[in-house]
């Protein structure tokens, strides 16, 4: 008779909400195993009996054929006694007190489920929240851990018989998938419209398609939050929303049923179209045709649009029956978290939208759309969202205590972290209005509560008026800050596996620097925990403070008054204040120079949305360089010389007459200005490499996520012999600063001791 | 005329011939008054008609003159906008003034003279006073030290009858003083037409001093209409929400702040009331500020909500931006 053995296996990692267990029990059932399997805090532990070689076999499927949606970590395998169980079954998860959990993240809806949603036969024929093991909602509709049903949104949701045999069935491709819904027994649609509402999800379903084929704004409630939709053909529909919104020119995004029909709008190669499709279904910016099916006022004066893929099965049906593209922009008010609850959102968005397309499924917590832009040959996130949050992240050492990084004032993420583990929180917008800070306290608490850590020191950034601040010293834990740049500069090193030492650029939009200047253009040689600023900019003072990154006007009056030139397009009263230093903080910021330069050469003056002069400045230059190669501009070459303290500062002066120079194209003179940025960039660097022999460059900071700039600099630095790093899975701009926080607290801590 | 007359001297602070000369020349001769007596070492008072209240405050300002007013009347409507506000009618004054050697005598007597009118238009007395001389450079020019004592009319005015649902109103727009002054100061080309809302509260104050309803009243003075709404929210604990497009504002006031990218909110009032009632009672007192001089412009500018101790703004598209307590010097934060 073969040998019988037992096992006792732990498997952490992403296992939870992702059809792990249901995966675990038919590899036991394939190799005759009995046991059990069952979720304690964040890991799968089973527990398997039978003969040594099926044992061998069940771990090699447990290896290499874990679900899609899964990211099992290492299996820790011990022998134990045997208990002589018969059979194979999943046990009830227990709550342990030590926890290592994983949040999973939300999935769009998988190919079974689209089959059968488009199936008259199946009973889930046109079911707008249908999904399984492997798709549908998680990290909105989870109000607990372990993950079982009881804990999420649904718990008010009675199963059918039909349900939850399928729940109970073992060999079912819904057994135990939490959100497990039908017809019978599950989330229903509602459509509003002034006093009139109707029920029923087909009824719903065909109020909502007619309205946005009359050119209606409807918003509709979806996984994270809600969206407004219309027409994105139709131009007055368009026109409309942005007028009620208001938004005169922030680009909006724009949903497409499939691959098929976004080839008529925008270019895309395999890379993308992978992206599109990957799980967390992100929008993703593509350079549109010359000729589309789309309102030019989808993303005027820009090159690329902002596209995604039906995300779930409410959204398949929704497109599948409008027939074209929607628009699908937040649901919120500019800058504020997405709404989620049915009320909130027929209150305040009431004067935005024609009807409503609620259903009852509630959203636990708001996750905004995911947003990617390919730069440098790779995807880089540049908002956190839905199916990406929380993003977890190994620390490459540990932390003695767990900290909660509060991030930044503006596109605000925070970041939980202890041990050697850091969660990044979805979006949660800026930090001005009162909804912003109940949600980052809301979330905060969230974070704490369903990973089971209580932060022990929050972090937050030098700047004194973050929005925040009130929220950190009401909390009465003690508070570490860090400067803005060097989170930005850690937070990309973090990414990398070797963190010795770097010259990372830190270009932004401003951040409080070690001087009390506004830093936004900085060069830092060293390490997490140890920065130097060891290049940056020639200083300039910003007219009207905070006004200066809404009107790009005063940068360039800043610029010329700086070298002693008039403005005339500002009032005189103004450089007045600014020589008096009335409000004119000085500044060393690359966003604003962007600004100056989008000013100076015509193309945006005033911004109706944050980062709108540095978009439009690209859009412009790329109008001859599609590729990236400036067909026929150079780049100025600007001074570079050694300040009082040693920074290395490049001079910005001589692109100012180049940039007023109207007898040349704007196209050609943003083209220059963008050379002559990177030029000036690598000069920098190979300056600081002379310097220090560092021959790594990292990019980081929200001006990288301009790609003309980027891509030029990048090719340029591997062409003189560095290696260049970009973040990856952490946003470059400021949503990465909690998790930079978090690395910059952690290095110091550990140069300490 | 020569230096020695056109200007303040150590001298005339070392209590000899020369200080005599000024108080009786410039003190005595504006503020005069029975009670009133500059070589005595105190004051008896005549008794008054009810519980006495009593308030002090130092007075700076630069220029110390400016469109709208100067230092003098500043230093009169200081004191008796906090007793004003308070519930009280103020009776009188004591002034302690410290002049910083080089101070021209005429602008010192303009200013005394400045004080002295407004003094008597308020219906008060100045009845004890000091003069001391800084060293050139250790004062900015005069600086004034007063005191005001008053009688209690208005029993029942106190912040915390604050409740939630009540109404928030303000006696006219704010800013016009912190800009009016900045402009001077900064000399810029376009003062224009604006000037200072220095101004007494005491006939808004007394004209709703009775108000059944009537819970609190302050005058906004540094830190401006923002930081009285701190104040409300950090003793109450309630939220105070202001409605952004009821707020009243002059269009000068709105204009240099877009250009020099200041926040009206937090900038000085020196002649405003800002007023919580409850609800039902907030059209009554509006009718009864815009019947006075200097009310014409009142407004009801906000409300008091529940829990959440903080500053509300909401905006014209049903934003609610939060206000937070003024900092040293507003950085920007757009990154
Ligand atoms: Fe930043
Ligand atoms: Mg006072
Ligand atoms: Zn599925
Ligand atoms: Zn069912």
């Amino acid at each position: 008779m073969p040998e019988r053995i037992a096992q006792f296996i732990t498997i952490g990692g992403r296992v939870q909400g992702v059809g792990f267990r249901p995966f675990v029990y038919r590899a036991a059932r394939a190799h005759a195993l009995a046991g059990w399997v069952r979720n304690a805090n964040g890991s799968v532990e089973i527990h398997v009996e039978g003969e040594r070689a099926q044992l061998q076999g069940f771990v090699d499927t447990l290896l290499n054929e874990a679900p899609p949606l899964s990211a099992p970590g290492p299996l820790a395998i011990r022998p134990c006694a045997s208990t002589r169980l018969r059979g194979f079954s999943i046990l009830d998860s227990t709550a342990a007190s030590e926890a290592d959990v994983h949040l999973p993240a939300d999935g769009f809806v998988c190919a079974d489920c689209l089959n059968e949603l488009h199936d008259p036969a199946n009973r889930r024929y046109r079911y707008p929240f249908i999904n399984c093991t492997q798709c549908g909602p998680r990290y909105t509709l989870i109000t607990g851990l372990p993950y079982d049903r009881p804990m999420t949104a649904m718990r008010g949701f009675t199963l059918c018989a039909a349900c939850r045999r399928e729940y109970e069935d073992a060999g079912d491709r819904r057994f135990h998938a939490e959100p497990i819904a039908c017809p019978v027994c599950g989330p229903h649609l509602q459509f509003v419209s002034g006093d009139k509402t109707l029920s029923g999800d087909e009824t719903a379903l065909a109020a909502a398609v007619a309205q946005l084929r009359a050119g209606k704004i409807v918003a509709v409630k979806g996984v994270g939050g809600y969206h407004l939709m219309c027409d994105a053909r139709n131009d007055p529909a368009v026109a409309a929303l942005r007028a009620r919104k208001p938004r005169p020119a922030k680009p909006l995004a724009v949903m497409f049923r499939d691959l098929d029909s976004l080839r008529d709008a925008v270019h895309f190669d395999t890379d993308d179209a992978a992206l599109l499709s990957s799980p967390a279904r992100p929008i993703v910016l593509l350079r549109k045709r010359n000729t589309n099916p789309l309102s030019a006022a989808i993303a005027p004066g820009l090159g690329e649009i902002g596209c995604m893929l039906p995300y779930s099965p409410l959204h398949d049906l929704l497109l599948h029956d409008f027939g074209g593209p929607l628009v699908a922009s937040s649901g919120n008010l500019s800058g504020e978290p997405v709404l989620t609850a049915n009320a909130e959102a027929q209150a305040r968005l009431r004067h935005l939208a024609d009807a409503f397309l609620h259903h009852d499924r509630p959203i636990v917590r708001p996750a905004d759309d995911p947003v990617y832009r390919r730069i440098a040959g790779a995807p880089r996130p540049l908002r956190l969202g839905r199916g990406l949050a929380p993003l977890e992240l190994e620390l490459p050492a540990a932390l003695a205590q767990p900290v909660l990084a509060l991030g930044s004032h503006m596109k605000n993420t925070v970041c939980l972290a202890w041990g050697t583990r850091a969660v990044v929180s979805p979006h949660i917008g800026e930090l001005d209005s009162a909804r912003s800070l109940d949600t980052l306290a809301r979330v905060a608490a969230d974070l704490q509560d369903l990973y089971q850590v209580r932060a022990a020191t929050l972090l937050v950034d030098h700047h004194p008026g973050f929005g925040y601040r009130r929220f950190a010293r009401d909390s009465g834990l003690p508070l570490a800050a860090v400067w803005h740049h060097h989170a930005h500069a850690s937070a990309l090193a973090a990414e990398f596996e070797d963190i010795s030492e770097w010259i990372v650029f830190a270009w932004d939009g401003v951040g409080l620097g070690e001087d009390m200047s506004l830093w936004g253009g900085e060069a830092f040689a060293g390490a997490p925990g140890r920065w130097r600023r060891a290049a940056s900019w020639r200083p300039f003072r910003l007219p009207g403070g905070d006004k200066a990154g809404r009107e790009p006007w005063r940068a360039a009056a800043a610029l010329l008054w700086e070298t002693g030139a008039p403005a005339a397009f500002a009032p005189p009263a103004l450089h007045q204040a600014w020589a008096a230093r009335l409000n004119s903080p000085g500044s060393s910021s690359v966003g604003r120079l962007l600004d100056a330069a989008a000013a100076l050469c015509g193309i945006c003056t005033e911004a109706s949305f944050e980062g709108e002069a540095p978009m439009r400045i690209e859009a412009c230059a790329s109008d001859i360089a599609p590729d990236g190669t400036c067909i026929d501009a150079a780049a100025l070459t600007l001074p570079l010389a050694a300040d009082a303290q040693g920074v290395w500062r490049s001079d910005w002066a001589p692109l100012l007459p180049m940039l007023a120079d109207a007898t040349q194209p704007a196209s050609r003179r943003a083209a220059r200005f963008h050379l002559s940025l990177a030029e000036a960039l690598v000069a920098q660097a190979k300056q600081l490499r002379g310097d220090t022999g560092i021959r790594t460059v990292g990019l980081t900071g929200g001006v990288f996520q301009n790609r003309l700039l980027t891509e030029t600099a990048a090719l340029a630095l591997a062409a003189a012999g560095f290696s260049v790093r970009l973040p990856q899975r952490v946003p470059m701009n400021d949503a990465g600063l909690s998790f930079g926080q978090v690395i910059e607290f952690l290095y110091r801590q550990h140069t300490k001791t | 005329m020569n230096e020695e007359t056109a200007r303040i001297l150590l001298a005339h602070g070392n209590g000899g011939r020369l200080m005599r000369e000024l108080i009786a020349g410039i003190f005595a001769r504006h503020l005069g008054n029975p009670l009133l007596d500059t070589d005595a070492d105190a004051v008896a008072l005549p008794r008054l008609d009810g519980e006495i209240m009593v308030t002090t405050d130092g007075f700076t300002v630069q220029p110390l003159e400016f469109p709208g007013g100067d230092l003098g009347s500043l230093a009169v409507h200081g004191v008796v906008n906090d007793l004003a506000v308070a519930g009280a009618e103020p009776r009188y004054l004591t002034l302690s003034a410290l002049i910083e050697e080089g101070l021209e005598l005429p602008t010192l007597e303009r200013l005394i003279a400045s004080l002295a009118d407004a003094a008597r238009a308020a219906g008060v007395a100045v009845v004890a006073g000091d003069t001391k001389v800084v060293r050139r450079g250790e004062g900015g020019g005069l600086y004034l030290s007063v005191a005001g004592i008053g009688v209690k009319r208005a029993a029942t005015l106190d912040l915390r009858r604050v409740q939630a649902g009540d109404a928030v109103l303000v006696s006219g727009p704010v800013g016009d003083h912190g800009i009016a002054v900045m402009l001077a100061r900064e000399q810029f080309g376009l003062s224009g037409e604006l000037r200072s809302d220095c101004a007494s509260v005491l006939p808004l104050a007394r004209a709703v001093w009775e108000l059944p309803g009537l819970r609190f009243m302050r005058d906004p003075t540094r830190g401006g209409l923002a930081t009285v709404c701190h104040e409300i929210a950090r003793a109450t604990g309630h939220t105070v929400v202001l409605t952004q497009a009821s707020v009243p504002l002059r269009p000068e006031v709105v204009s240099v702040c877009e250009m020099l990218g200041y926040d009206p909110y937090y900038l000085a009032c020196e002649g405003r009331i800002v007023a919580v009632t409850d609800a039902s009672a907030a059209g009554e007192l509006l009718e009864r500020w815009r019947a006075v001089r200097g009310g014409e412009d009142a407004a009801i500018i906000g409300r008091i909500d529940e829990a959440g101790a903080r500053v509300i703004l909401e905006t014209e598209l049903g934003g609610r931006r939060v206000i937070d307590e003024l900092e040293d010097d507003p950085l920007p934060r757009i990154c």
